[in-house]
């Protein structure tokens, strides 16, 4: 049994100058090699934890611990997190003018594993990549995100998932705004990159993306906190029966 | 260090060679602070210039005594104007030393890989090395096309004497500012470049060769004449800081370009930042000509330069790209001007400004459109990043049309980085300072796209190292 | 009067004749035997005091886009005077409309006018200028105290005739929370030079302008609006949209000044302008002054002919020429006009546009 990648502990997450509480006395524990899910309606807190634990500068933490690898990383910056192991699939990807995707993940790499990345490798492994995602070859030569589409964007973010191999993977809703082909595409990419030392947080309403996936927990939040975990099979109920009669499940 | 013991050596000698005359004038500057016009005959018979131009360079002198200091733009204070001599004529012990070249400035000739006997030479302390060499090589390449290279004050009485005399200043006339004027009675050195009818030259021509030939980088004087259907890809400067004692330039550029020919002018300008950068720049395009100018400010402590194209013949176009990156101290007002003065003339102007550590980064721009120009089209875009609030970028753009069967358009953009893309970037992996160079890295790409790979590869290095230190 | 009035805020190139206004728009000599008496009418609703001595405020207020001196001239030469003041909480909905109409025996309007709007108030006043005399004169001073959370609507509808001359200066000083709204419609006069600042120093402040001018014949129009962004959070649109025939001589400076610590700022800034002669001239200098990092500006400028594709397809639809003119002018007119709150005067000025059209030999 080896120790967990990440523990959350009792955390606490405000937003803004009124320091409104988004999250409240969550906890959560990833080990390797489990896919966690998470669901609830909008506005539960979902996206606010992946940008929390991914250190969103615009989200505070005012109480709790985050442990990744049993270090403490709860007030570290993004970029020591994903040294560290840790990936956030964006939900809304942001765009950015005059730096090529190639160039980029040359340069993200080069960051997450401290070593010069070997070029003719480097490259072999990006084309190898975007053609298992049906990604047109020429998209590594534009400027990051800028006029990709929707899905396009979805796709690079695996791109980035696959090119920097994190220890945990945090999905927000990478799913959505895609074509049925594409969420396939983009699960067995999920699946490709899976394996039994590394994690996965997925955020989706959506059933398809998890295929070929074996889920391990699903967390439901609702008012800034956690209120039920269970297997896999919740996922099909919930998505058929809605949080509704969860809610009375929990009532009765 | 031994590398600069040798140099030494070097600048003693070419002190001497410079400041032959000096004991002579200095008499005459302590009577007279003023520049008068024993001054400027002075320069004239040193340089052996012909009868017109020492004609010419006094009537520059008179004008320059006439005219006010313009009344807008950043403040030229810094600048003594009641002693310019000085700036003209520097003493003898304001001529620099390796030991007095500021340590900022060495510091970036390290981190920028400027070989070692080249930063003697950008620092305005050594002899010009093999640059020479590599100068007469290019000279002899294009000579073989019928292309002539050569220094301005050789042109003056060389074979192509009667095509100076005919277009030197004819563009930028003395009276079109007070600095202007007095380019006219003090310029020196320079090139005269002439390109006869559809001569296509293959490789840029780069005035940085000649630098250092002395008082070039201070009152140069560049002449460029590309004859019908021909191409000149001209390079201005180098990246790599230039150092001088004597802290105002006020270079003059002419371009001439003929009937369907094409001219492409690139500048990186990166002045050691005590210098007030004055500079006057200007082409005239005949029909069916282009005009391409990139443009690149990083060094200087003052500019003021905005390259300007008259659309003289019909169907005459021009392009400016340019870039703008000031930090502490600097106030650089650059921008672009152009008259549409012919039919279907076209110009665009696009131009990305940079303000950091309370630098001023200014856009200023002119677009006229004069009566008759119907059919011409233009289009002005700037955006400007600010990177902290101590900061300032002014975007002063005006246009002056006179024709209504026009197509003018204008379209301004400010902002800073955003958090979100510097949180995206960092989620990756990437320290928050180099997600910050990376991103104004990638705002000035459109401009590196249009540079030489090794001008490009030196641009990106400056922003790199301007951006150093850019966080807490 | 010789004063560099309608000055651009930052200096550029002398020789392009826009850091101020030209001579001719200079202001008004005082005539020899005075300005006499003006032609004014006022209806003003329930709820609005118009007696009572103004607020001290307005002795040193903050000036209007025309410049202190012009300012000066405009409030000490007025003869029309007016001031106008709504109570804490009270909203208007019925616009206080002030005209002045010119005419030989009344050629002179200048007015002065004062708004205090209180905490939470909200009002609209509505200036209408019109008739038409030889060298007269119609000029105003309008000077807004907007206190917090005040709403106030300034809608100034310029329809003079081609031998008045039109000054016209706003000055508008915010409080938090306050919202300013101006349009200004300048559509006669054979010279129309105005000239609004707003001094947004407090948060959450914003201020819109919906401009539109016509000039013709020897017309000469001149303008200068400046928004100085200095609180938080605070919003600025100015958007001007004109139409230039004949020799009509016109010069737009619009400014957007982001000072240190006007943290969100957003000013927004646009101008078409539609050129239907050769010899018309237009001018113009927009500026976005920028001495804070976290805002947004952006401004924009479209000069030239109507489009021909467009022309083309209204025509193959079935409209004449001066029909398909007229409908592209309308569209660019609209979101001034539309901001008229009476529905008499909205028709007026859409008729007085369309006659204008129709009077021009145009050349397309």
């Amino acid at each position: 049994m080896s120790s967990p990648l990440l523990e959350v502990k009792d955390l606490q997450v405000t937003v803004g100058e009124e320091n409104k509480v988004l999250l409240d006395g969550l906890n959560l524990t990833v080990n390797p090699g489990e896919t966690h899910v998470l669901m609830g309606h909008n506005g539960a807190g979902k996206s606010t934890l992946m940008s929390a634990l991914m250190g969103d500068p615009r989200y505070t933490v005012t109480r709790g611990q985050i442990l990744f690898r049993g270090q403490d990383i709860t007030h570290e910056t993004a970029d020591v997190r994903a040294r560290a192991g840790m990936f956030l699939s964006f939900q809304t990807p942001e765009e950015i003018p005059g730096i090529t995707l190639e160039s980029f993940l040359r340069t993200a790499q080069a960051a997450v594993t401290g070593k010069p990345v070997k070029v003719m490798k480097f490259r072999h492994e990006l084309a190898a990549q975007m053609d298992a995602l049906n990604m047109d070859p020429a998209y590594a030569d534009r400027y990051l995100n800028v006029g990709f589409s929707g899905g396009e964007k979805k796709k690079a973010e695996i791109l980035q998932l696959l090119m920097l191999k994190p220890a945990l993977a945090l999905l927000d809703e990478t799913d959505s705004g895609l074509d049925v082909d594409a969420v396939k595409t983009v699960a067995s990419g999920i699946k490709a990159y899976h394996n039994e030392s590394n994690a996965l947080i997925i955020i989706t309403h959506n059933a398809k993306i998890l295929e070929g996936l074996q889920v391990d927990y699903v967390h439901v939040l609702d008012d800034a906190r956690i209120v039920r975990t269970g297997n896999g099979a919740l996922v099909g109920e919930i998505i058929e029966e809605g949080f509704a009669a969860l809610k009375e499940d929990e009532a009765e | 260090m031994r590398a600069f013991e040798t140099e030494k050596t070097e600048v003693a000698e070419v002190d001497r060679s410079i400041y032959d005359i000096k004991d002579a004038a200095n008499a005459a500057f302590e009577v007279n602070s003023g520049l008068t016009p024993e001054i400027v005959e002075k320069i004239s018979e040193e340089k052996h210039d012909p009868e017109w131009m020492r004609l010419f360079r006094l009537k520059a002198l008179e004008t320059y005594n006439k005219m006010p200091v313009q009344n807008w733009g950043p403040s030229i204070e810094g600048l003594d104007m009641s002693n310019i001599v000085t700036y003209v004529r520097p003493n003898t012990e304001m001529r620099g030393k390796w030991s007095e070249v500021p340590d900022d400035i060495k510091n970036t000739f390290e981190r920028l890989g400027i070989p070692q006997a080249e930063r003697a030479s950008l620092a305005g302390v050594g002899a010009q090395y093999d640059s020479e060499v590599v100068y007469h090589n290019v000279k002899a390449e294009v000579a073989a096309q019928g292309v002539v290279y050569t220094d301005m004050e050789s042109a003056l009485t060389g074979p192509y004497a009667e095509m100076v005399r005919k277009h030197f200043m004819k563009l930028v006339p003395p009276t079109d500012h007070k600095f202007a004027a007095l380019h006219g009675a003090v310029w020196s050195g320079g090139s005269f470049v002439y390109v006869p009818a559809g001569v296509h030259v293959d490789i840029p021509l780069q005035s940085y060769f000649r630098l250092n030939a002395r008082g070039a980088g201070q009152f140069e004087h560049t002449l460029i004449i590309v004859d019908k259907g021909a191409y000149l890809h001209f390079i201005e400067g180098c990246s790599a800081p230039k150092y001088n004692v004597a802290n105002l330039h006020a270079g003059c550029v002419e371009i001439f370009v003929g009937e369907g020919a094409r001219v492409r002018y690139s500048t990186i300008e990166n002045w050691s930042k005590n210098m007030y950068n004055l500079n006057t720049k200007r082409a005239k395009v005949e029909k069916g000509g282009t005009i391409e100018w990139v443009s690149g400010s990083f060094g200087s402590h003052t500019s003021c330069l905005y390259p300007m194209s008259i659309l003289q013949g019909e169907g005459a176009r021009m392009e400016f790209t340019g870039i703008t990156f000031a930090g502490a101290g600097q106030d650089l007002d650059t921008g672009a001007k152009v008259v549409h003065a012919a039919p279907h003339t076209t110009s665009h102007i696009s131009t990305k400004s940079i303000a950091r550590d309370g630098g001023i980064s200014n856009f200023r721009s002119s677009v006229v459109v004069l009566p008759g120009a119907e059919g011409s089209k233009s289009s002005v875009s700037c955006e400007s990043l600010m990177l902290d609030d101590r900061s300032r970028s002014d975007t002063i753009p005006e246009m002056d049309i006179r024709c209504d069967a026009v197509d003018v358009g204008h379209e301004a953009k400010i902002g800073r980085i955003s958090e979100d893309a510097i949180f995206y970037l960092m989620s990756r992996g990437i320290s928050e300072e180099d997600a910050r160079a990376l991103i104004v890295g990638g705002f000035a790409e459109p401009i590196a796209k249009e540079l030489p790979l090794e001008y490009a590869v030196e641009m990106n290095n400056l922003i790199h190292l301007e951006m150093k230190g850019s966080i807490g | 009067m010789n004063t560099k009035m309608n000055r651009l805020p930052v200096p550029t190139w002398n020789h392009l004749g826009v850091n101020f206004a030209p001579a001719a728009a200079a202001l008004p000599q005082v005539p020899a035997d005075g300005w006499g008496t003006a032609n004014a009418t006022a209806a003003v609703p329930a709820g609005i005091r118009t007696n009572g001595p103004a607020s001290e405020i307005f002795d040193t207020f903050a000036e209007s886009g025309m410049g202190m001196a012009a300012d000066a001239f405009l409030a000490a030469n007025a003869n029309v005077k007016g001031h106008i003041a709504v109570g804490e909480g009270a909203a208007i909905e019925t616009p206080a409309v002030l005209e002045v109409k010119l005419d030989e025996g009344h050629p002179y309007a200048l007015s002065y006018l004062t708004i205090d709007a209180a905490k939470n108030s909200a009002l609209t006043v509505v200036q209408v200028l019109r008739g038409d005399a030889e060298n007269g004169v119609a000029a105003s001073l309008v000077r807004i105290n907007a206190a917090e959370g005040a709403h106030v609507k300034l809608v100034q509808v310029q329809l003079l005739g081609s031998n008045a001359r039109r000054w016209g200066a706003v000055a508008i000083q915010q409080a938090e929370g306050s919202h300013v709204e101006q349009v200004r419609i300048e559509l006669g006069g054979k010279v129309s030079a105005c000239g609004t600042r707003t001094l947004q120093d407090h948060n959450k402040s914003e201020y819109d302008l919906d401009a539109v001018y016509f000039g013709r014949d020897n017309d000469v129009l001149d303008y200068n609006d400046v928004s100085v962004q200095i609180g938080r959070d605070t919003l600025c649109e100015m958007h001007t949209a004109g139409v230039l025939t004949g020799n009509a001589d016109k010069i737009l400076r619009g400014t957007v000044d982001f000072r240190r610590g006007a943290k969100r700022g957003v000013g927004h800034e646009s101008e078409d302008v539609l050129l239907f002669s050769p010899t018309a001239r237009n001018r113009t200098a927009p500026l976005i002054l920028c001495g804070e990092e976290e805002v947004e500006g952006q401004h924009a400028a479209s000069v030239g002919r109507l489009d021909e594709s467009k022309l083309y397809y209204l025509r193959s639809r079935g409209l004449s020429e001066s029909q398909a003119r007229r409908l592209m002018v309308d569209a660019r007119f609209a979101p001034a006009i539309e901001k008229i709150p009476l529905e008499e005067l909205r028709t007026e000025v859409r008729e007085t546009v369309a006659r204008r059209l129709d009077d021009e030999q145009l050349d397309g």
